[in-house]
């Protein structure tokens, strides 16, 4: 890092701005895919299977490919891939329409707060140990530099985190009140209230594997959920096997608080389709709707990627600290790995997309109950119980 | 004193929304007006009439045959039940006497309606308040039975499935397996709904002491079918006034005594296991004979008027006719909706409650707008 | 004490969630190649539908062997229409004792396909066929005659190409 010019470190840090966003772009339309199937397999559907148009020329020929798909083994699940590329063009090309009573200025800010919140927290989340690759000496100005998994590793990561994460909330309550219109109105409310109620218990939990290891960074945490000492500014660190209790707990209160914060299912009050018809993004058509829908989505892999990273092992195998137990010297499973971090992250989207598909709807004050009265004293308790061990080990 | 410190007081107002009738959970054209204080229901006010197509009139200019089809069109979702009372109306008022073995089949048909009707309410019912995966069980199951009505008279939901005196034909070869094999599907298929809700705590949460309608005030409105027998009324028209073959079929009434929507679940549920069992009883002891009765080519009415009612899936579905002197159409036809009488219940049951429960009530009424508005 | 680890331990969810799981699992590992298959989607219209025997289609004029209208314009077909969409007007023809429909209209935009004209006829000579693709462009072309443009009284819609199986093209 020290051997970096000015020049290189502010090209580098683009490009992995660039492949980030990328990675955002081309992992949210795969979200919503997969969504789309999970959904469709879990009701004995298939999910989407076609493209409409005709039966001649592109849209045809794709049809008659996705037919023949079907028939395969692998890729009848990837049956309708080509809804995703028509889902974005779709976004991009609506007509944009402004209500006319709509604050203008705020009814298109509100957006890209949302957005702007979510990217940014996606910066300082470590995805990879090691670099990824390095720049082959031929390339011009970042030429035998490492490509890193992380933007800025930050040693406050988690901080900021909390903290940029909470402006998007802004996003959602702005855009339902500059619509000017009820429902986005009541949907713009739900959120304000869901979102600061369960920003604490969310804190909470987070704050248990920080108390256990002092640290808040991504990769320091890594290292201490396999099992190795690690130095921070709290003085030296290593896990204990007991740990594994608050973490364990800690993940699922976590987890719950993830569903409500990104307006997920059991928590989607503030766009409960069948009560407040699209909640706070009624009004909003073509990209600025897209934007919330993005926003949302990139919301989803800040929650999946923080609970890998603080709960889940990291970049390592085994949850909850157990990684311990597999000493390093075994081959694939003992290494941190960047593949292991996206498995986490995808079971973790995964289970989103199964919750969605199971459960109800929480009533609003039904919700607020469950913040206040059971989530925020249990993860105090937890807390509690992180701190005891971290005390006596 | 403090007049100049007002500006620190919140000035509240309430808030009028328009729940439909283009909403996704208002099953239709209903419109419901709203109070809203916060989100606190205060006032609510069922606008109906979107869906008004002068059924009773066009009936009136109908003949007697002729005016069953118009009745498909009513509750849609229970076409057959529908049917059922036209038939067996007309056939009160003309005194025909119908074949044993129709009475079976028509029993049969309209308790699979029963279910299929209370079916599509589950699913209806479960998505509004969230669920989404009922949804498509219901809907897998309610299936079979809409393929055993293509199969008995060619149409899966405007079915015209009776005939003035009995069937149009026989049933065809076949349905007896299809039927067999409906019964052991829906029997692993409610589990199933009762895994997914039953237990469930937010169901549980969003259902529980929600829209509360006691059996006094149920009684005074006149409610029929689940949501009075859910209020603890034991009062069916299959028990109460048999017709069909109800009289020689074994069941039980489905009664709760709490009086909210978890309540009318369990009362559904429990009304779709007795059909299955009258299902079944059809089904094996389906006499031989013929399914039709002699009648004239032309019915010609004296001066006479006939109400009759039967259980359809939402409460009592009842038929009154006027007849004229040589009259071969009804001089006025009337229709006892059941669904019309019920959603009188919606103000008393949300008002004071949230705008969620507003949702779960009107599902939980089981309201169906083609019906209401006739 | 119970009820509070009822409330801690969701026991409840997890039945539900392991009845979706499984589901989901059966329907991935089958989807579109096993013989017996866990979800219930037809794949129109790459898949026919099956349709049962009685089904309730369009109405259509059937001939004898010999290839004449079995129509006798008795009218009861028109008489017990609920919708009234049937006209039709009596004629002679050459060589035909008995009465010959010279037109017969059949207006299926307010058909209600309730079969009562099937049920009617004495004479076997109108039926349901099993074509349940009733779009057209036009509205005029809802209006059916013994000669049509788009379909006639007597041969299937070319919508209906593809989703009656053959041997249900009666």
């Amino acid at each position: 890092m020290t051997a970096m010019t000015l020049t290189q470190s502010f090209v580098t840090a683009l490009l992995q701005i660039v492949v980030l966003a990328l990675f955002v772009f081309v992992a949210v339309p795969v979200i919503v895919f997969a969504e789309r199937k999970v959904i469709g397999y879990v009701q004995l559907r298939l999910g989407y299977t076609r493209i409409a148009g005709g039966l001649h020329g592109v849209t045809g020929g794709l049809n008659r490919l996705m037919w023949w798909m079907g028939k395969l083994p692998f890729f009848s699940i990837l049956r309708g891939f080509p809804s995703f590329i028509a889902d974005g063009i779709k976004l991009f090309t609506k007509e944009d329409i402004v209500p006319e009573k709509a604050d203008w200025w705020v009814f298109h800010f509100a957006p890209a707060i949302s957005v702007v919140a979510a990217f940014t927290v996606l910066g300082i989340v470590s995805f990879s140990p090691a670099p990824l690759w390095t720049w082959p000496a031929a390339v011009p100005i970042v030429g035998g530099l490492p490509f890193a998994g992380v933007i800025s590793d930050v040693n406050v990561g988690l901080l900021m985190l909390v903290g940029v994460a909470s402006v998007g909330v802004y996003g959602i309550v702005l855009g339902g009140w500059a619509s000017n219109s009820k429902y986005p109105l009541l949907g713009g409310l739900r959120s304000a209230a869901q979102i600061v109620s369960y920003e604490v218990p969310l804190t909470f939990s987070l704050l248990v594997p920080v108390v256990l290891s002092g640290t808040l960074n991504f990769t320091q945490m890594s290292q201490y959920l396999s099992g190795a000492p690690i130095q921070t500014s709290a003085g030296p660190a290593q896990m204990p096997a007991l740990a594994i209790l608050p973490l364990f707990i800690g993940f699922f209160i976590y987890l719950t608080c993830g569903f409500a914060e990104t307006n997920r299912v059991p928590f989607d009050l503030p766009e409960a389709e069948t009560e407040l018809v699209a909640g706070f993004h009624t009004e909003y058509t073509g990209m600025k709707f897209g934007l919330f829908y993005l926003a949302e989505y990139a919301n989803m892999i800040i929650v999946a990627a923080v609970a890998a990273a603080f709960f889940l092992g990291g970049h390592h195998f085994l949850p909850f600290g157990l990684q311990r137990f597999i000493p390093p010297s075994v081959p694939v499973v003992g290494g941190a790995s960047f593949g292991w971090f996206l498995l986490w992250m995808a079971l973790i989207l995964f289970s989103y997309l199964w919750v969605r598909a199971t459960l109800p709807r929480y009533r609003y004050d039904q919700l607020m109950h469950v913040g206040w009265k059971w989530l925020i004293p249990l993860s105090l308790a937890n807390l509690c119980l992180a701190a005891l061990v971290r005390y006596f080990a | 004193m403090f007049v100049f410190l007002e500006f620190l007081v919140f000035k509240t107002e309430e808030m009028e929304i328009n729940l439909g009738p283009q909403h996704p959970s208002t099953h239709g054209v209903l419109r419901v007006k709203l109070r809203l204080d916060g989100e606190t229901v205060v006032q609510c006010t069922p606008i109906i009439g979107y869906l008004h197509r002068g059924v009773e009139k066009i009936c009136e200019n109908k003949t007697w045959f002729q005016g069953q089809v118009w009745t498909d069109r009513m509750d849609y979702v229970a076409a057959v039940t529908n049917n059922l009372g036209w038939a067996e109306g007309v056939e009160k008022l003309f005194g025909i006497q119908v074949p044993r073995r129709a009475h079976y089949v028509r029993t049969l048909l309209a308790e699979l309606n029963r279910i299929a009707s209370h079916q599509l309410w589950l699913a209806t019912h479960a998505l509004d308040i969230g669920a989404m995966t009922v949804f498509l069980y219901c809907f897998r199951d309610r299936e079979a039975i809409l393929d055993i009505f293509e199969a008995f008279c060619g149409a899966r939901l405007t079915t015209t499935a009776f005939r003035i005196g009995g069937l149009r034909e026989d049933v065809p070869p076949g349905m007896d397996r299809m039927v067999r094999n409906f019964l052991k599907a829906f029997s692993t298929g409610i589990e199933e709904y009762e895994t997914l809700l039953s237990e469930n705590r937010i169901w549980k949460k969003r259902t529980v002491g929600v829209a509360k309608l006691q059996a006094k005030d149920a009684v005074a409105l006149g409610i029929t079918g689940p949501v009075l027998r859910a209020a603890g009324v034991p009062y069916d028209v299959r028990k109460a006034f048999p017709s069909a073959a109800y009289a020689e079929m074994d069941f039980q009434i489905a009664t709760r005594p709490e009086a909210d929507t978890y309540a009318r679940y369990l009362v559904r549920l429990e009304e779709m296991r007795q059909s299955a069992r009258i299902v079944q009883q059809c089904l094996d002891g389906l006499p031989e004979g013929p399914v039709m009765a002699k009648i004239p080519k032309i019915l010609k009415s004296e001066v006479c008027e006939v109400y009759h009612s039967i259980e359809a899936p939402k409460g009592e579905l009842g038929y009154y006719f006027v007849g004229e002197k040589g009259g071969a159409n009804p001089y006025r036809m009337h229709v006892r909706a059941p669904s019309f009488v019920n959603l009188q219940a919606l103000p008393k049951m949300t008002e004071g409650n949230l705008l969620a429960d507003v949702i779960a009530a009107i599902g939980t009424l089981d309201v169906v707008l083609g019906e209401i508005d006739r | 004490m119970a009820s509070f680890l009822r409330t801690l331990i969701p026991l409840d969810i997890y039945g539900g969630m392991k009845l979706t799981g499984k589901y989901f699992g059966k329907v991935l590992r089958e989807a579109n190649r096993a013989r017996i298959r866990t979800h219930v989607v037809c794949e129109y219209p790459e898949v026919p539908v099956k349709l049962q025997p009685r089904f309730r289609g369009r109405l259509t004029l059937l001939k004898d062997e010999q290839g004449e209208i079995k129509c006798i314009c008795c009218l009861a077909c028109e008489k017990i229409c609920p919708t009234q969409v049937i006209t039709i007007e009596k004629g002679k023809k050459e060589g035909r004792k008995l009465p010959y429909p010279v037109r017969y209209d059949f207006e299926m935009e307010r058909c209600i396909f309730c079969e009562f004209c099937v049920e009617s006829c004495g004479f076997d000579s109108i039926i349901l066929n099993h074509q349940f693709e009733l779009a057209a462009y036009n509205r005029e072309d809802f209006s059916i005659g013994m000669e049509g443009r788009f379909q006639n009284m007597f041969e299937l819609s070319p919508v209906a190409r593809y989703s009656v199986a053959e041997e249900a093209q009666r």
